[in-house]
């Protein structure tokens, strides 16, 4: 029905996130009838992001090409607090509200057998080797509230409060089942302000 | 409460086709057979409870040669109204809409649209396997406390992943399998004993319902119907795991738990499922349901929409004539392929052949 550089377009945005085919043509006909500049400035974006662009060394979130991310590389910012998130997007929802002020580390996902994580796919080693070097003593585990997420935060309580830290669990009051990303600033900010020790069951 | 309009586009037979019960009495639906009389009672059973009234699998309730079934059902729930919508695809997950708000839990359906169903097929919960009595307890405990839908739903979920770490785990207990199969065993500990505790709780309640639903279903007090709760780890789940956890490791699934649970009913002492005749585990089966439309009736304030599909053609007009009678008033779906018979009462009859919409 349509030309090839139309119809790959249009299967390439198809492709995106939350695109179904009936946006991923209405993009394609929108990027079509735009002035060639901006369409040029998308295209080169979007390489820019892909070449300039990699996991903060640190703490894995995202970063500009071989430097720290604007949080590591911020001194201000205490780093005897670390917040474990699933997702680079989940510190954005976090720094939104305003309340925390040390450090995050991102495991880029969460414990999930049915599609193939477990802890070796998760950033966990690297988390464990920031613990001395920093002087960390508290991890606020930031997990997503579901079944995945929880189940992310009761492996790594076990596997951290042995070490003598700290380890907290964001309060419950999040809708459950959701996504950290979606959680309002304000229900966010109470759950990291009402989080709670988390002592890992006593093994008998 | 009540179900006001269903459009159905490419539902089993039918193309397009539009229903109207009426509000708040009886509907009865005729037809020649084969032309969807049953169909229809499926699509609002669907929407209640997220399956086949038939146990049939998606792919045969989308007509053949289309994608997609869409249902779309106008409700008055609490003098709210409701837009409850399903698409169902051949393949991935059907896609569930209330008010055009994507639904995630089967609880927001039980709100909306409680119903109680009554098959020629419900015997099979008396005399088949255990999977059919769990799921008549696990959509009783939703029909009364929606959010119970939660708790099932998680250890649904919990099994699923446990399953697939025990599959990876190819038998073999590592470090890493075993620190995160700790994981999810204590999530199935609290999920799973929980459920077994709201299902062993709802069996009490209803003992003396269902015993009640049968002597006057038989037509006798002769007899009574005791039950018990059969579960496959009767220490709590925390025990049950540790023992079964090679057997779990070896075949790559979870055996203890919820999902492997039974629920027995004795006959003054007779196993009901293998020394009953078939009217006793019939008289049971209709029994069952009964008294769960009744407890939700009485734990509602409105008695759930009840879809009755060809249930007369089975029973004597003994057996009939005294279900009719403890049927309580509210929207009522019937199909039948016998005369109907004494003491229905039906506000509105439809032929099944008129509800085809003209547009096809
Ligand atoms: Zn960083």
């Amino acid at each position: 029905m349509y030309t090839g550089s139309l119809r790959r377009l249009i299967d390439e945005l198809g492709r995106l996130p939350g695109v179904g085919p009936k946006s991923a043509q209405r993009i394609a006909f929108y990027l079509l009838k735009v002035p060639t500049e901006d369409a040029t400035r998308l295209a080169e974006a979007i390489i820019d992001v892909k070449e300039n662009t990699e996991l903060c060394p640190t703490c894995l979130n995202v970063a500009d090409r071989g430097e720290l991310c604007p949080i590591c590389g911020d001194a201000r910012r205490s780093t005897t607090t670390i917040c474990v998130v699933e997702d680079p997007r989940d510190i954005v929802a976090v720094e939104r509200t305003g309340q925390f002020h040390g450090r995050y580390h991102v495991l880029h996902g969460a414990l999930n057998p049915l599609e193939g994580t477990g802890p070796d796919q998760l950033k966990v080693k690297e988390l464990l080797g920031r613990l001395e070097p920093e002087g960390v003593e508290e991890i606020i585990l930031c997990t997503n509230p579901n079944l995945e997420g929880e189940a992310t935060a009761l492996y790594l309580a076990r596997l951290l409060a042995p070490l003598g830290l700290i380890v907290t669990r964001i309060a419950s009051g999040l809708p459950v089942g959701g996504d950290l990303e979606y959680a309002d600033e304000l229900t966010l900010g109470r759950a990291l302000e009402g989080r709670r020790n988390v002592a890992p069951s006593e093994e008998n | 409460m009540g179900l006001r309009r269903l459009d159905l586009t490419s539902f089993r037979v039918f193309s397009h086709a539009i229903f109207e019960p009426d509000p708040t009495g009886t509907t009865v639906l005729v037809g020649p057979n084969g032309t969807g009389k049953t169909s229809l009672l499926e699509a609002v059973g669907y929407l209640g409870l997220a399956r086949s009234l038939r146990g049939s699998p998606r792919e045969a309730l989308i007509k053949n040669g289309e994608e997609r079934a869409i249902l779309r059902a106008d409700l008055l729930m609490n003098e709210r109204e409701l837009l409850l919508e399903a698409e169902l695809l051949r393949e991935g997950r059907p896609r569930l809409q209330l008010n055009r708000q994507a639904i995630r839990s089967r609880k927001d359906l039980a709100l909306a649209i409680p119903v109680t169903t009554f098959c020629p097929d419900d015997v099979t919960v008396v005399q088949g396997g255990p999977g059919g009595r769990r799921e008549l307890l696990d959509e009783a405990l939703v029909l009364l406390n929606p959010s119970m839908a939660a708790l099932i739903e998680d250890v649904e979920k919990i099994l699923r992943q446990r399953n697939a770490l025990l599959k990876q785990s190819g038998g073999r207990l590592t470090a890493e399998i075993e620190s995160t199969l700790e994981v999810w065993n204590e999530r199935l500990v609290n999920a799973g004993d929980e459920l077994v505790a709201q299902r062993i709780a709802l069996i009490e309640l209803l003992a003396d319902p269902i015993n009640d639903a049968y002597q006057t279903l038989a037509g006798s007090t002769e007899e009574s119907i005791t039950e018990s709760y059969a579960a496959s780890a009767p220490a709590g789940l925390a025990q049950g795991l540790e023992q079964s956890q090679r057997e779990d490791l070896r075949r790559g699934l979870t055996t203890v738990g919820p999902h492997r649970d039974d629920i027995e009913f004795l006959l003054d002492g007779r196993d009901i499922k293998t020394q009953a005749s078939q009217g006793e585990q019939r008289t049971l089966a209709l029994a069952l349901r009964l008294a769960v439309h009744l407890a939700a009736r009485s734990h509602l304030g409105e008695a759930p929409l009840l879809l009755l599909d060809d249930v007369f053609s089975e029973l004597d007009p003994g057996r009939s004539r005294r279900l009719i009678n403890e049927l309580p008033r509210g929207q009522t779906l019937i199909t039948t392929a016998s005369p109907l018979p004494e003491g229905v009462d039906p506000a509105l009859v439809l032929d099944v052949v008129d509800l085809v919409a003209a547009d096809g």
